[in-house]
């Protein structure tokens, strides 16, 4: 494969093109799927291809085909170079890319126990008993669980990554993912519903360490008990602590997708949206200085993990909120070219028929020194919103919305009864400013985030530790 | 082996291994994108694809497989490696045979006029949708261009057999005339002949140019005027969530909801994949079954669900052909028309507000449909019957299954939509939806 990118290369170079890179991934992707208990499919998803990038005159083509020779390696430069001619009299600023100290190399994450280690009715076997859990959790908290779905899928991703600035990358990253989807229901008490999932980039060892068994039983524990026990929700002003992951959520979304360049500079404006931020607001406060938001690839066995991004540079940990102040934005070479800075590695891409473009990798809030307890000691009338369901925020990431699913009334320092489906409706710099206090825990989740035109779906952690925020005035009742 | 022979190698090599049944499709996809903002091209791509998907069962085990064109002998060991997994699979709950053939189809849905991919010509239709826009007022325009060539080839084990070509032109236009003031419209067709890439930018334009100096909008219950993108994206709700999968999923309002009232009896809506010309036409689902028109609500009450064969035996019923092996799927959803005019339709709202567009949709509770969305691009006030002032900053927070109760009124204008947050073709009408509850950020 690497002498297939290599001839794609030199071929685009040869056509003209001033800059080029050319990609080869592979994502072998095992999914079972459990609805209810009972096993849907067993599905393999092999996809398999290589990509071109081209720049003529400042015109960018990108051509992607899965049937792979030599006699398609220069068709797909052939194809690069040609669609970038055609656009190039619609050109006004174009596309440069910056110089960059760019790798050489090969990443390789070693599964301490590999995805063929296992067979599939093992696998089967450990959803159908997490199923089992869930249902019998439920019927403990005199709930039923009548719907119920899980998806594990297990995916290897190797890349060979060339271009012509002399970049050259190969990767092969194993990832182990699940998402779930729980329904809660009592005839009186109506239906509560929870949807998350987990990941990690590892082997199957990923797998055994969530213990499925234990996390759906607790999860539906959980679900159960909100359906059944949670008081009507609160309204008015009052202070909120949040958990985990509701703070990597915020983090995501009106943190890391504002801090996005290519946002900035309008390229996504009529899918993504674009971003209250603008070029000169490095520098601008936008929270109390108790918050510091990063966004780091290289975190080890993190779902969005990478070391070099698709245009050959290294990654490291991009600080996008130093002390309530924007501090840094994520940028690819095309970005940084404009912005005059170096680039910081967010250049993704999902697949080989995927343009890469400016993504979050792991991003979350920095810990802080409190303990989750001394958060909530601090609180006389609030609220503690431990994970959430329903969330949007508008496309210039200003406006948002959170509403709390497991919830609970704070009182005089002390968590007290369930709460349902507190509302958190405020705008990004309300919220960041209204942060008193950071605790010194730590968690992640496992997110796909979706960007870019076709859409990429692309594996993120979203964390951070307990927070605190002063004041708030809760949204309204639910309709 | 010629590609379009694979599908056909594949059953036999199915049968051959021990499946009861196969179903085998190869698509090849020839799709260019030209991508735009600021008035620009930003990025210009093709897709060359040929890729194969293969489901097979053994009665009630089942595996399914998606991979590229390979040597015959590595086909026969990705069919043998299919089999052995599903004969290792733990059984589902039903066994439904694939539907039995030979079919007959429809010539004419067999096959949409090529779609020149000719790149000249592509930016050219870019540069229509920017001029339009800046005809209009627009100072900022993004967008993207879509051209698709696809083929597709479906064998089964049930002798259905049939080759499906499709081709569609797509036009998202964006214009902006400040940071805050936007519109946005499009043009999906399945031929030059109906594709009008100037004309949507003129109405992205003419929204964004109305849309200037937005006041902050206040919170409450209005009567809202929905446009076709916004009420678009609401029906897509309906038909995804008519899916029988999604109902079994939990993940549907739709849930025990058959031959009950679930919208107003203004609302009828169809799927209607036989629909000749249009976007979404097709002759053939999944397991291929002859396509039909699918009437999911009639005047407010849900007709049906959307099924294969696996979960029509499931719920007792008939595949309505919208198979997805795995989740049925609406092909080409239509709204019917009401019978007065947009500036009438207007004209009947005394304080609303009328919404554009939106975006993120997100529920709290699919079974109870709670869920909210932001309106983006031009949102107005709507004072003694006309268009007032813009608004921003509001958000749609509501339940989807009363807001189709709330349906008083659908405008004869129907608009083709199908973009980023609407993914199945939708004929949308304008809506006049009573107190529909608006929120906003309170700090």
């Amino acid at each position: 494969m690497e002498d297939l990118t290599r001839l794609a290369l030199k071929t685009a170079e040869e056509l003209g093109a001033t800059y080029a890179e050319a990609r080869f991934q592979s994502d072998i992707r095992e999914s079972i799927v459990l609805k209810n208990g009972v096993p849907e499919v067993s599905v393999i998803e092999e996809l398999k291809g290589f990509n071109v990038r081209a720049v003529f005159k400042k015109s960018l083509g990108f051509s992607s085909t899965n049937i792979i020779s030599k006699r398609t390696a220069k068709d797909a430069a052939r194809r690069a170079v040609n669609i970038a001619k055609a656009a190039s009299n619609a050109i006004r600023k174009g596309v440069s890319m910056n110089e960059e100290k760019l790798g050489e190399g090969k990443v390789e994450i070693k599964p301490r126990i590999r995805f063929d280690h296992i067979d599939l009715d093992s696998k089967i076997q450990l959803l159908k008993e997490a199923d089992k859990a869930a249902e019998q959790s439920a019927n403990e908290a005199k709930a039923k669980l009548p719907a119920r779905m899980f998806t594990l899928d297990t995916i290897t991703t190797e890349k060979i990554i060339v271009n012509s600035d002399g970049a050259h990358i190969s990767s092969i990253i194993p990832r182990a993912a699940l998402a779930a989807f729980l329904t809660a229901y009592h005839p009186q008490k109506g239906s509560a519903q929870r949807f998350f999932n987990l990941g990690e980039a590892a082997g199957w060892e990923a797998v055994e360490k969530w213990n499925l068994p234990k996390l759906l039983g607790e999860e539906a524990q959980s679900l159960s008990k909100t359906l059944m026990e949670a008081h009507s929700p609160l309204e008015g002003e009052m202070d909120v602590v949040l958990g985990p992951e509701v703070v990597g959520i915020v983090c995501h979304e009106s943190c890391g997708h504002p801090a996005e360049a290519d946002r900035i500079l309008g390229r996504e404006a009529a899918q993504a949206g674009e971003t209250y931020l603008n070029m000169d607001s490095l520098g601008m406060r936008v929270g109390s200085s108790v918050v510091n938001v990063v966004d780091d690839p290289t975190l080890p066995g993190s779902f969005g993990f990478y070391m070099y991004d698709e245009e050959g540079v290294k990654a490291g940990k991009r600080v996008l909120i130093k002390e309530g102040v924007a501090n840094e934005f994520l940028h690819n070479r095309e970005t940084a070219s404009v912005f005059g800075v170096q680039s910081n590695a967010a250049s993704r891409s999902v697949a080989y028929d995927r343009e890469p473009i400016i993504r979050m990798a792991n991003t979350f809030l920095e810990p802080g020194d409190y303990s989750k307890e001394e958060l909530i000691e601090g609180v006389k009338h609030g609220v503690y919103i431990k994970n959430f369901m329903e969330w949007n925020i508008d496309d210039r990431r200003f406006h948002e919305r959170y509403v709390g699913l497991e919830a609970y009334r704070i009182e005089n320092g002390e968590p007290k009864e369930r709460v349902r489906n507190p509302v958190l409706e405020i705008t990004t710099v309300g919220l960041w400013s209204a942060m008193d206090a950071v605790g010194k825990d730590l968690e992640f989740q496992a997110a796909y985030c979706g960007k870019g035109d076709p859409m990429q779906g692309i594996p993120v952690w979203t964390g951070g530790p307990h927070a605190r925020l002063r004041k708030i005035r809760l949204g309204g009742v639910q309709a | 082996m010629k590609w379009e022979e694979i599908p056909s190698h594949l059953v036999e090599l199915g049968i051959k291994f021990g499946a009861t049944d196969v179903a085998a499709n190869l698509i090849e996809l020839d799709q260019t994108m030209i991508r735009f903002s600021n008035n620009e091209v930003t990025a210009s791509k093709n897709f060359h694809e040929v890729m194969i998907n293969v489901f097979v069962m053994i009665e009630k085990q089942r595996a399914g497989s998606t991979f590229s064109i390979l040597s015959s002998k590595a086909l026969e060991r990705a069919m043998k490696k299919l089999v052995e997994m599903a004969k290792v699979s733990p059984p589902a709950d039903v066994y439904a045979p694939l539907p039995k053939g030979p079919f007959k189809y429809d010539p004419a849905l067999l096959r949409s006029p090529r779609v020149s991919s000719d790149p000249n010509e592509l930016v050219n239709y870019v540069r229509e949708a920017i001029g339009g826009a800046s005809k209009s007022g627009a100072k900022r325009v993004a967008g993207s261009l879509t051209l698709t060539n696809a083929s597709m080839v479906l064998e089964t084990s049930s002798q259905a057999s049939a080759v499906q070509r499709r081709s569609s032109l797509e036009m998202s236009v964006r214009a902006f005339v400040s940071e805050v003031a936007s519109g946005h419209s499009l043009s999906i067709a399945q031929s030059k002949r109906d594709f009008e890439p100037a004309e949507a930018g003129r109405r992205a334009g003419e929204i964004a140019k109305m849309a200037l100096n937005p006041r902050e909008g206040q919170s409450g219950s209005y009567t809202a005027l929905l446009g076709p993108m916004v009420f678009a994206h609401f029906v897509n709700q309906v038909g995804v969530q008519s899916s029988a999968f999604m109902v079994d999923a939990g993940q549907s309002f739709l849930i025990d909801k058959l031959d009950s009232r679930v919208a107003s009896d203004k609302f009828t809506l169809i799927d209607d994949p036989t629909l000749m010309g249009t976007y979404g036409m097709r002759a053939f689902d999944d397991e291929g079954v002859p396509t039909k028109r699918n009437i999911i609500v009639e005047k407010g009450i849900l007709k049906t669900y959307l099924h294969n064969s696996t979960t029509a035996k499931k719920f007792g019923a008939e595949t309505t052909a919208n198979a997805g092996l795995i989740m049925p799927t609406p092909w080409n959803l239509v709204v019917e028309p009401g019978e007065k005019p947009f500036e009438e339709t207007l004209s009947e709202i005394d304080d609303g507000i009328y919404v554009t567009n939106n975006w993120y949709l997100r529920y709290q509770n699919y079974q109870k449909g709670d869920f909210s969305t932001i309106p983006r691009d031009g949102m107005f006030q709507i004072k003694n019957g006309q268009i007032a002032n813009p608004v921003r900053d509001l958000r749609i927070s509501d339940n989807m299954l009363k807001i189709f109760q709330n349906v008083r009124e659908l405008s004869k204008e129907r608009l083709w939509i199908k973009w980023w947050e609407v993914p199945i073709p939708t004929l949308a009408p304008y809506a006049i939806v009573e107190d529909l509850n608006f929120t906003k950020s309170t700090m």
